[in-house]
């Protein structure tokens, strides 16, 4: 069963309660407090203990976001995967009112928050999440406000994320395919795990109640059309589309069509669990001469199109923790020591494709080391970048149609996108 | 929200302290209370603001009411939002002062703008004053049929909350029966989800006293109800979608084809981007497939995809929801992820408590096929990553160890584990190397090659060094240095902190003594002599009874410490079967995060709608396959379900004994539970039972003039009106023997309605010299088991008896140590049940 939510608090990051929405008035906050400073004192930091914890007969779950944890309490059996879920949304909603969700922004804001919180649930069952909405009947600038408040059409109406009577002078849409790449690989250069991640972000700004269509270059669907595969196809493993989509729709024919809400959203997303080649390769040999220096050589690649290039690339390689004395050379870009990190940063501006670039340096060690030998976590290279107007499953936007009663003219704009996700290759 | 109990918090400097300041407010507030200025509203604005703020600091404003609520006549919407969060915040502590806001509410909830009614409207239900409910009827009645669905929408929520207030002026208005109208009628999706969430509760919360209520309960679950709401699915916000997927899960469709039509329906549901949604929707395709083997398969197939896609593109905190039902889906099917392991590799950057639990499922998932890759991965985290994560992977791998028949490559990892000369990696494999020979014994050879090669210096945790003790103690033989080892550990008893380290010493010195005598002569008197003078009980015991068993015989201490041993085969499972069902039947739920199912966590009266039915749908399976062969398995299941209800009946007594809500005993989240506590149950059943016979003389004398007591007209058959027998041994009884008689008894009418507590039928079956044992569930289904002793001969019988209350029938299973009397026995108790009621 769906068990509701007791109350919902907001605490700052020592565990002290910023504002609390007791909804079934059967945790108080002083308990909700209570239970987050055993949970802060217990050993390790709050990170590992994960985000469910149990006290006394009341089960928190949190998350955390910036400077501020979001918790709900219950006393019931919940829905753990749906309230996590939940308290994401709600940080979601906060950012879109408050630019950023963190303590400052809360106590600047504590009576929309309480609003808010009051429209998001009631009694402990979650209500309206999408800030679309919410944002038409809780204004931040209410105090300059005139007219009356009504309740949106929209929590009523039969298209419950888009509400009736938009108007843009000029009709435009913005389409972002974003891929991430994760990638895993080992230190014997074998890549053990690599998927995509994709998502269609779209930003509308359109007049009136717009059907759309979006057609892809994908394979069931292609191939069902008579199979002119021209290009090519690709196959979407597990597709997830934003609820304006009629997914039936898309069950027998595979089109997708929808009527977008107002403002930017995600209208799908994708994960493709092929293989794919690293973009960017980097090899690094480290030679260690104890208690005096560490020599660290590194060798990146760009392995895709000249055509194309990676935007900052950002190559995050390890050095033990109690280095020092960076020397530093690179071929192309700026090398950074972050000890913070215990990591060497070299950043890229522009990354052509199909170069490679070098990197050497050498660091000083300690010459006296403590008996009790620290142990030394070998973290692996990371690496970051954003390659523009190209994805790796090869996904393309074949059309998008807007037919609105009014008849206007849009223009859609689309734009591609490949960064990178977890992207991890273990030192040697 | 908070208290005003918070108050005295000392407020940190550069917060107001409070009292002057409040006063200031009061003032102020007194002043713009009646000025109808232009301008008024702004200024309000401000104050009004300032008493939020000090309100949500813990500053206790509570002395502002009146002004409050004097200034809260106006048509600014913000200023009413405030002045309604102020008021619900302090009404609960000023009951006297909320009269006073009762009136503007009501006032409000018939404005002009929905929005209005409906802020009205909701603060007035969350007032949660008891004395003022009588005021709530109204506003809420002509919620309910408002024309704006914002309106309807808080009142359905309205409804169920003044149901919590006061459940009886709730029932007496008709709600329920307004809600379930509009629940089927209302044009809008979250008005219909709303009335379905207060339905759900109202209806099982009452069904415990009503017996319409629990029909009411049961029509929530019917076809026409079910499909209505599955019809409309798509109108639904994805958080109500949630709410009408888990009613959904719990429907019993009639045939396959219906199973097939909804889930063709709910196919799409897979494809939403809210991953609750999705996971609902998994749930159903679960429940509803576990009777169609084939299908079920083709389900987990299905929703793999999915579910992989949330693990690995949602937040840290939901990759660890949807990995804790991973798991307990990997448990039911292992065969299913076995291909998709990657998926379950660790990231650097990931949590620990998702690396965790992926470790977990790498555990689970690991076959012939795929051990290879997944140990070189664990031991890639044993060496590389932080120490608890270390010591996680090396735990993992001795746990595939253990599961795996060749476990040749695995053996080599764990000896390079040892090598690599870190004591927290040295530790968690000695413990792991014990456990693996105690499983493979073949192995023994090339592990105490390397352990031997261990200095006892090196390690230092408890756990490892009593299991390198142990080794030293086992192989002895095979240690060239063992007696010598052992005898250093002996002579520096003192600096050994840990009585399981010391007590594990004593026992490996004697083994080697036993086979390695002269040398280990030295060690052993070592020990001897420092256990007996050990301060602490078990250690100086073990000693002892060493000592005197060498003063005895030796080769009966040999025969003691070192008798012939087999191998395990296979290490116990902590969790019964019936748990794991249990928790399956909670999926997608905290049950399957904490992996108990949930009326170990929850207490009782905050047991969700429908948790009982549950409980009835076991009973229901129990009682149709115990008529077929009494498998052992089936019996074992009987058993858990007889703990259970036991437990159930405590429970359900809790409440009532103490009266206040939450001092129910609440369960240690950690302990072992089922045992443990079905046993206290039992040990506490046990110690009702020696009064019974008094009871029983008591009842003779009054009520039960009329019934005949077997001394009036003896029936051929008599029992033994003081028959005793303990929970255990009726436990063992009914798991030996078979059922002799099962068949169907009737219950009069009179009956059922006295069965409202179920003590009645146990004291009316008391007079008839029955005693019952153990009952539980809830109407309509009662289950009772009982037991009946011969007067001559200490033959028993045991009774299982199911009682549905809406039908008056009861479902009697008779057990008996002498099968020819059972049939004279189950004619003695079906009298005896039919005329329960009658006197």
């Amino acid at each position: 069963m769906a068990g509701a939510t007791s109350a919902l608090f907001i605490l700052d990051i020592k565990g002290r309660c910023l504002i609390s929405r007791n909804y079934r008035g059967d945790v108080t906050s002083a308990q909700a407090e209570q239970f987050f400073t055993k949970l802060l004192e217990k050993e390790g930091d709050v990170e590992s203990q994960g985000p469910v914890g149990y006290d006394n007969g009341v089960t928190y779950m949190f998350i955390q976001h910036n400077n501020v944890y979001l918790m709900t309490a219950s006393r019931q059996n919940c829905n753990a995967a749906s309230l996590i879920l939940f308290l994401h949304h709600v940080v979601d909603v906060f950012r879109c009112y408050f630019e950023e969700l963190e303590e400052e922004s809360i106590r600047d804001n504590f009576v929309v928050v309480y609003e808010l919180l009051d429209e998001m649930m009631d009694f402990g069952y979650p209500q309206c999440t999408d800030a679309n909405i919410l944002s038409e009947f809780i204004k931040t600038d209410a105090y300059r406000m005139e007219v009356t408040q009504r309740p949106p059409m929209a929590l009523t109406n039969a298209v419950s994320w888009r509400s009736e009577g938009i108007y843009y002078s000029s009709n435009e849409v913005f389409l972002d395919v974003v891929e991430s790449v994760n990638i895993l690989v080992n230190s014997n250069g074998q890549i053990i795990r690599s998927d995509v991640i994709g998502a269609i972000k779209m930003r509308t700004y359109l007049s009136g109640m717009p059907e759309c269509k979006l057609g892809l270059n994908d394979r069931v669907l292609l191939e069902a059309q008579g199979g002119t595969t021209k290009g090519k196809a690709i196959d979407l493993d597990d597709i997830k589309f934003h609820q304006c989509v009629r997914l039936a729709r898309f069950d027998s024919d595979r089109t997708i069509s929808f009527i977008p809400p107002d403002g930017s959203f995600d209208l799908m997303t994708y994960r493709i669990s092929t293989q794919v080649k690293p973009l960017i390769w980097v090899e690094a040999q480290v030679v260690r001469h104890a208690r005096s220096r560490v020599e660290i050589m590194v060798k990146a690649r760009s392995q895709f199109k000249e055509r194309s290039s990676a935007n900052h690339v950002e190559i995050e390689l390890p050095v033990p923790c109690d280095a020092s004395n960076p020397n530093v050379r690179t071929s192309m870009g700026r090398a950074k020591y972050a000890p913070e990190k215990d990591a060497l940063l070299w950043k890229i501006r522009s990354f052509p494709g199909n170069k490679e670039f070098m990197l050497a340096a050498e660091l000083r060690l300690p010459s006296v080391t403590s008996e009790e030998a620290v142990s030394d976590r070998k973290a692996p290279i990371r690496v970051k970048f954003e390659i523009p107007y190209f994805t790796v499953s090869g996904i393309q936007v074949r059309f998008l149609k807007i037919i609105e009663k009014s008849g206007y003219q849009t223009l859609p704009w689309v734009r591609y996108l490949t960064v990178a996700g977890e992207y991890e290759l273990r030192l040697i | 929200m908070a208290p005003p109990a918070q108050s005295h918090r000392s407020p940190s400097p550069s917060q107001p302290s409070g009292k002057g300041e409040v006063s200031d407010l009061k003032m102020q507030l007194r002043q713009l209370a009646g000025s109808r200025a232009p301008g008024t509203d702004d200024s309000k604005r401000e104050l009004f603001k300032k008493v939020i703020s000090y309100m949500t600091i813990g500053i206790d404003v509570s002395s502002v009411f009146s002004e409050m609520v004097m200034c809260s006549a106006t048509s600014d919407i913000v200023l009413k939002k405030m002045c309604y969060l102020y008021v619900g915040n302090y009404a609960r502590y000023n009951p006297d002062l909320s009269l006073l806001t009762i009136n503007f509410l009501q006032r409000d909830c018939k404005d002009e703008d929905p929005m209005i009614r409906g802020l009205a409207l909701r603060s007035l239900c969350t007032l949660r004053v008891a004395n003022l409910v009588e005021y709530l009827v109204g506003p809420l009645g002509s919620g309910l049929k408002d024309g704006n669905s914002y309106v309807r929408m808080v009142a359905a929520v309205g409804v169920l909350k003044l149901y919590h207030i006061s459940s009886s002026t709730c029932m007496d208005a008709d709600f329920p029966v307004t809600l379930k109208h509009l629940m089927l009628n209302d044009p809008d999706a979250q008005v219909v989800a709303n009335c379905l969430c207060a339905l759900q509760e109202i209806w099982s919360l009452e069904a415990t006293t009503s017996e319409e209520a629990s029909r009411e309960r049961e029509v929530l679950l019917s076809k026409p109800v079910i499909y209505y709401l599955l019809n409309r699915i798509k109108e639904f916000s994805e958080w109500a979608q949630c709410i009408v997927l888990e009613l959904v899960s719990k429907y019993v469709p009639t045939d396959s084809n219906e199973i097939f039509d909804i889930m063709n329906l709910l196919e799409d549901r897979l494809q939403h981007a809210n991953g609750a949604v999705v996971l609902a929707t998994v749930k159903v395709f679960l429940q509803l497939t576990l009777s169609l083997t084939d299908t079920h398969q083709q389900v987990y197939e299905r929703i793999k995809a999915p579910l992989l896609t949330q693990v690995s593109s949602g937040s840290p905190e939901q990759s660890y929801a949807v990995l804790s039902h991973l798991h307990l889906l990997v448990m039911r099917a292992p065969i299913l992820f076995s291909t998709d392991y990657k998926h379950f590799y660790c990231q650097y950057n990931e949590p620990f408590y998702v690396k965790k639990l992926k470790l977990e499922m790498l555990t689970a998932v690991a076959n012939e096929s795929n051990t290879y890759e997944i140990v070189t991965e664990l031991c890639e985290y044993a060496a590389n990553v932080d120490i608890p994560m270390a010591r996680e992977s090396i735990r993992a791998v001795g746990k595939i160890a253990l599961q795996q028949y060749d476990v040749n490559a695995i053996v080599d990892r764990l000896l390079q584990f040892l090598e690599m000369e870190k004591d927290y990696v040295t530790a968690e494999t000695l413990v792991l190397v014990k456990d693996l020979l105690r499983k493979y014994p073949q192995w023994s050879h090339d592990c105490i090659a390397v352990v031997g090669n261990i200095s006892s210096k090196n390690v230092q945790e408890p756990k490892a060094k009593a299991a390198l003790i142990w080794m030293l103690g086992e192989y002895a033989q095979d240690m060239q240095d063992a007696p010598y080892v052992l005898e250093s550990l002996a002579e520096n008893w003192d600096d050994e902190h840990s009585a399981e380290v010391r007590l594990h010493l004593l026992t490996a010195v004697l083994k080697c003594f036993v086979r390695r005598p002269p040398e280990t002569q030295k060690a052993l008197g070592a020990a001897l002599a420092a256990g007996l003078s050990d301060f602490h009980q078990d250690v100086h015991d073990r000693a002892l009874f060493y000592y005197r068993l060498l003063q005895y015989k030796v080769s009966v201490a040999e025969g003691v410490v070192n008798p012939p041993k087999q191998a395990v085969s296979v290490f116990a499972d902590t969790q019964s079967s019936e748990i794991k069902d249990r928790i399956f039947d909670e999926f997608n739920s905290l049950a399957v995060v904490y992996q108990k199912p949930s009326y170990m966590f929850t207490d009782k009266e905050h047991r969700g709608p429908f948790a009982f039915s549950e409980e009835l749908g076991n009973l229901s399976i129990g009682a149709e396959s115990a008529e077929n062969i009494v498998s052992a398995q089936r019996v074992d299941a009987n058993d858990q379900d007889l703990l259970l209800s036991t437990s159930e009946k405590e429970e359900s007594r809790g409440p009532s004994n103490n009266g206040s809500a939450y001092s129910a005993p609440s369960y240690d989240s950690s302990a072992p539970l089922v045992a443990s506590h079905a046993q206290s149950e039992l040990v506490s059943l046990d110690q009702t039972l020696p009064q019974a016979p008094q009871a029983i003389d008591d009842l003779l004398g009054l009520s039960f003039a009329v019934t005949p007591t077997p001394a009036a007209s003896p029936p051929p058959l008599r029992l033994n009106a003081k028959a005793v027998l303990d929970p255990n041994t009726f436990q063992q009884k009914w798991r030996q023997l078979p059922v002799s008689i099962s068949q169907e008894g009737s219950v009069t009418p009179q009956g059922v309605a006295a069965l409202t507590t179920p003590q009645a039928l146990l004291r009316h079956m008391q007079g008839h010299f029955i005693h019952c044992i153990a009952s539980g569930g809830q109407a309509p289904n009662f289950k009772f088991f009982f037991f009946a002793q011969k007067a001559e001969e200490s033959s028993t019988f045991l009774v299982e008896c199911i009682i549905n209350s809406s039908s008056c029938k009861a479902q009697i299973k008779i057990k008996a140590d002498d099968q020819g009397t059972s049939h004279a026995f189950v004619a003695l108790f079906q009298s005896a049940l039919s005329s329960f009621g009658m006197s």
